[in-house]
């Protein structure tokens, strides 16, 4: 007998009340703010999250606004920096950072291992907790003066700064700490709750990626933790490891930052990877092309990505030889890169591809996604890294990596596992018009930022030389374009949990094992213990009418 | 259409007359461009055919096999085809180190100095650049003019936070960092005028620390056009050198900047701070004499916190400071009540 038993908890409509659901099996506050479900913590993360998503997109417009006459239009140049620092440190702390591990990884990993929680729970709510007063003490931080510093702190200026970076640096050491936690309890979820016959070759690439990431947080966010904390002892006690007028040396921070903010370009990114793989299988109803390649590059990534910060530092004035070593790593990282980009098109080649709004955003992914890999390629290359560095073309490059890749991935994870996690249905056709929007008002955008960068358009900039107003007010418009479908995505989805049809037990077809539970599933996830018998991703073994039959 | 990308924003006059190279490219305005340029449209032009190979393959996928009823299974399940996999990951590989290679060999070119290099000093501070000229007193700020088909490099110095400095039509960038020396160096190839740009962020005014740099002929280079003094006009210098060491952080329309503004300063009763102590002095000569010389002695109350360069008589000798005086005098009416 396969996993798919139609006897786990495909809908019959006879089940009795001991079998409600996770959201209906408590009510009141404390059952959510007190709760040890990993799918209610998810849900919490997933409301954060978004609400951090939003803040950071008010942000970006306003920069965007204020950038559309090159003598700056709604700010002083002080305020605009404000702004911009709010941006990155939103989107890249508050959000992109736990958005997917924190919310979807909740979700769905105990559930694809077969699992009834996480490993840890009390650690998961306290992970999440942690992650809610960061996000307070970041907010406090506005209040209390702002912080100017952009989200890469550097010294001396974070150092002599009279703003509350302080705050915002403790913000950031708590944060921190909520990634750390997370990170070990879905290593140890994984190596310990994996249901009897899910080899680890039979996990979904989802999990992989997870792990992966898992790894990463462990180990590179310490250093975070630590180098934030040493800007704060600096700027309390003037220790002199930054400050150059005490005899430190702002590059030394440089390196500090970057060997962890690398790594956690990873720890956002894989996670991305991790979905993507998912959901092409699913909506191509087709095995993932070279699993255990995939796999693996996502571990050998993770590596990798620890040994090649300095490329954010070709300009500071590192040794030639450590340009060489981190330039020559940096190439090397992309391979791995390319192959999973080649793999996901190989399994879309002769697959059976639904045109949903997830596979819409999937398909969006591969397409911004390899232009950001690739122009990393052009930045890779030392000396042209020379001229493109820190201008608009660097801007535009991890945007098409951070927003363009990693939010449509989280934005495609969210459309897909959406029935899974509240039994609904969203309207198809607006998710597949917002999805339209996000996918051309990016590209306007962003490719007008490309162009400007090659041409020396530095970035962080609250004024600029009138050559390029053309350009960023095209990449305005774009931005305005990304909001509206941004707007209509969120309320398409919030309006389905109250008028959405109720969805299918497996909407989409899936076959791992989170499709196989109840949906939305019961507290414990399963009725009984799953038992996995075939090898992932094989569509053989799909029983079709369970994507016929309304869920519970 | 390549070419689009990496022009010069400054669309330099001299450098537009002549045309096009056989990239289609701009005109090379520096000895740099060989080395960036090229690299740039090598990978420019690799990144399209992956692109292009990569989404074609996809929308020819999504066209051909899209699924028409809910049960209809994928055409092919295969998950292997070694020879393709080792194809897509060795082609990659060794495209990517004929890159690196290529980047590299080009960065130790850009790095090593040439021995007949004229030597400038670029000193960064929030907000402006000074430059000081090889065996030349008299500094400039805000401007550079450097000669057409001379090397130039430029020892990097801070006296504050991080900066960059960035050329983008010479390919150029170093970053400016406290506490060290750091060398850049280009030859430029063509007339005209450039931006310079601080490229790492530094503050409030990031964005507004800019300077223009003149690539002048050999004999517009050597009247030294930096030097604006005249003898028998000192006002008139003093209203130069204003303009490239002082107007950055004082202004001359009663607008508070950095330092405090110019206008009706000469002959005022100002609150300054001395040792911690407050007292009142009169913005005389021996008092603007001080403030050149010495700028922490005596700040002004509500300034203590700005940070200004002293200026030795190497930079700013009596007969400037005596121009600076004169023209500090115009802007006030006290000033031009005595004379």
């Amino acid at each position: 007998m396969t996993t798919n038993a139609p006897a786990m908890g495909v809908a019959t409509g006879s089940h009795d009340t001991v079998k409600k659901n996770y959201l209906e099996i408590s009510k009141g506050f404390w059952s959510w703010a007190g709760t040890l479900d990993h799918k209610r913590i998810g849900i919490m993360y997933l409301i954060g999250v978004s609400l951090a998503l939003l803040a950071g997109g008010v942000f970006a417009m306003l920069v965007r606004l204020h950038l559309w006459k090159s003598t700056g239009v709604l700010f002083d140049n002080a305020t605009y920096n404000q702004i911009f620092t709010l941006h990155g440190v939103f989107m890249v702390f508050i959000f992109i950072i736990p958005a997917i591990p924190g919310s979807l990884g909740n979700m769905v990993l105990p559930l694809m291992l077969g699992a009834k929680d996480v490993a840890l729970p009390r650690l998961n709510l306290l992970s999440f907790y942690l992650w809610l007063s960061g996000t307070c003490l970041a907010l406090y931080a506005i209040v209390a003066g702002g912080f100017d510093t952009g989200w890469t702190f550097y010294a001396p200026y974070s150092i002599y700064t009279n703003q509350a970076v302080v705050s915002v640096g403790l913000g950031i050491f708590l944060l921190g700490f909520s990634s750390i936690f997370t990170g070990l309890n879905f290593i140890v979820t994984t190596h310990k709750l994996r249901a009897p016959g899910l080899t680890w070759f039979r996990m979904p690439l989802f999990v992989w990626a997870i792990y992966a990431t898992a790894i990463l947080q462990v180990l590179a966010t310490p250093v975070l933790g630590i180098t934030v904390l040493l800007v704060a002892f600096e700027r309390l006690y003037h220790i002199g490891i930054f400050d150059p007028r005490l005899g430190g040396d702002p590059v030394l921070f440089e390196h500090f930052f970057w060997f962890y903010s690398h790594p956690a370009v990873y720890i956002m990114v894989l996670p991305a990877f991790g979905i993507i793989s998912d959901l092409i299988s699913v909506h191509s109803r087709k095995p993932l092309f070279g699993y255990k390649l995939i796999a693996f590059s996502s571990i050998a990534i993770a590596m990798i990505s620890f040994l090649v910060w300095g490329h954010h530092m070709f300009t500071s004035g590192q040794s030639s030889y450590a340009m060489f070593a981190f330039s020559f790593l940096t190439f090397f990282v992309g391979i791995p890169t390319a192959i999973k980009e080649f793999s996901w098109v190989a399994t879309v080649w002769k697959g059976s591809i639904a045109l949903n709004s997830p596979m819409l955003y999937t398909l969006s992914f591969l397409i911004i996604f390899a232009i950001g890999g690739l122009t990393g390629v052009i930045l890779g290359a030392l000396n042209v890294d020379i001229h493109l560095h820190d201008t608009y073309f660097v801007v535009a490059h991890f945007h098409y990596v951070m927003m363009g890749s990693i939010a449509l991935a989280f934005f495609a994870g969210v459309h897909h596992w959406w029935p899974k996690m509240f039994g609904v249905m969203y309207s198809e056709f607006y998710a597949k018009i917002a999805c339209a929007l996000i996918f051309v008002g990016f590209n306007a955008t962003f490719i007008p930022q490309f162009i400007m960068g090659s041409r020396g358009m530095p970035r962080r900039y609250a004024t600029y030389v009138p050559e390029f107003e053309g350009f960023h007010q095209a990449s305005t418009i774009g931005a305005l374009v990304i909001g509206t479908g941004v707007a209509l995505m969120v309320g398409n989805l919030v309006l389905s949990i109250f008028t959405g049809k109720k969805a299918m037990q497996n909407e989409w077809g899936g076959v791992t094992l989170e499709w196989l539970s109840p949906t939305p599933p019961p507290l414990e996830n399963f009725y009984e213990q799953p038992i996995v018998t075939t090898e992932v991703y094989d569509y053989t073994t799909l029983d079709l009418r369970t994507t016929q039959t309304p869920c519970s | 259409m390549i070419s689009y990308l990496l022009q010069d924003p400054a669309k330099p006059v001299h450098a537009m007359a002549e045309g096009v190279d056989q990239y289609g490219q701009l005109t090379k305005l520096a000895s740099t461009f060989s080395h960036v340029d090229n690299l740039f449209y090598f990978t420019y032009v690799v990144c399209i055919f992956f692109f292009v190979l990569i989404t074609g393959v996809l929308f020819y996928s999504v066209v051909k096999y899209r699924r028409k009823t809910f049960d209809q299974p994928a055409v092919s399940n295969r998950t292997h085809n070694t020879p393709l996999e080792v194809v897509w990951t060795v082609v990659p590989l060794i495209i990517v180190m004929v890159m690196f290679a290529w980047g590299w060999k080009g960065s130790l070119d850009m790095t090593v100095v040439p021995a007949d290099a004229r030597q400038y000093k670029a000193l960064a501070k929030q907000w402006n650049w000074t430059f000081f000229y090889p065996n030349d007193a008299v500094p400039s700020s805000g401007e550079l003019w450097l000669e057409v088909n001379k090397p130039a490099a430029f020892t990097l110095e801070s006296s504050d936070v991080l900066h960059a400095f960035y050329m983008p039509s010479m390919r150029v960038k170093r970053d400016v960092v406290p506490g060290r020396f750091q060398t850049v160096w280009f030859q430029p190839t063509t007339e005209g005028e450039f931006h310079l740009f601080c490229a790492e962020y530094c503050g409030k005014d990031h964005s507004q620390m800019y300077a223009k740099v003149h690539v002048v002929s050999a004999d517009v280079y050597r009247t030294r056009p930096w030097d604006t003094w005249d003898d028998k006009n000192p006002k008139k210098g003093g209203e130069n050198l204003y303009k490239s060491l002082c107007a950055s952080c004082h202004t001359i329309n009663g607008t508070k900047l950095t330092g405090p503004t110019w206008k009706d300063l000469w002959g005022k009763q100002e609150q300054v701070v001395e040792a911690g102590q407050i007292k009142t002095v009169t913005v005389d000569e021996a008092y603007v004499i001080e403030s050149i010389r010495k700028p922490d002695q005596k700040k002004v109350v509500g300034f203590e916190k700005a940070n200004m360069t002293a200026f030795d008589d190497k930079v700013i000798d009596e007969k400037r400071v005596k121009g600076i005086i004169e023209y500090m005098k115009s802007l006030s009416n006290a000033g031009s009540e005595k004379k």
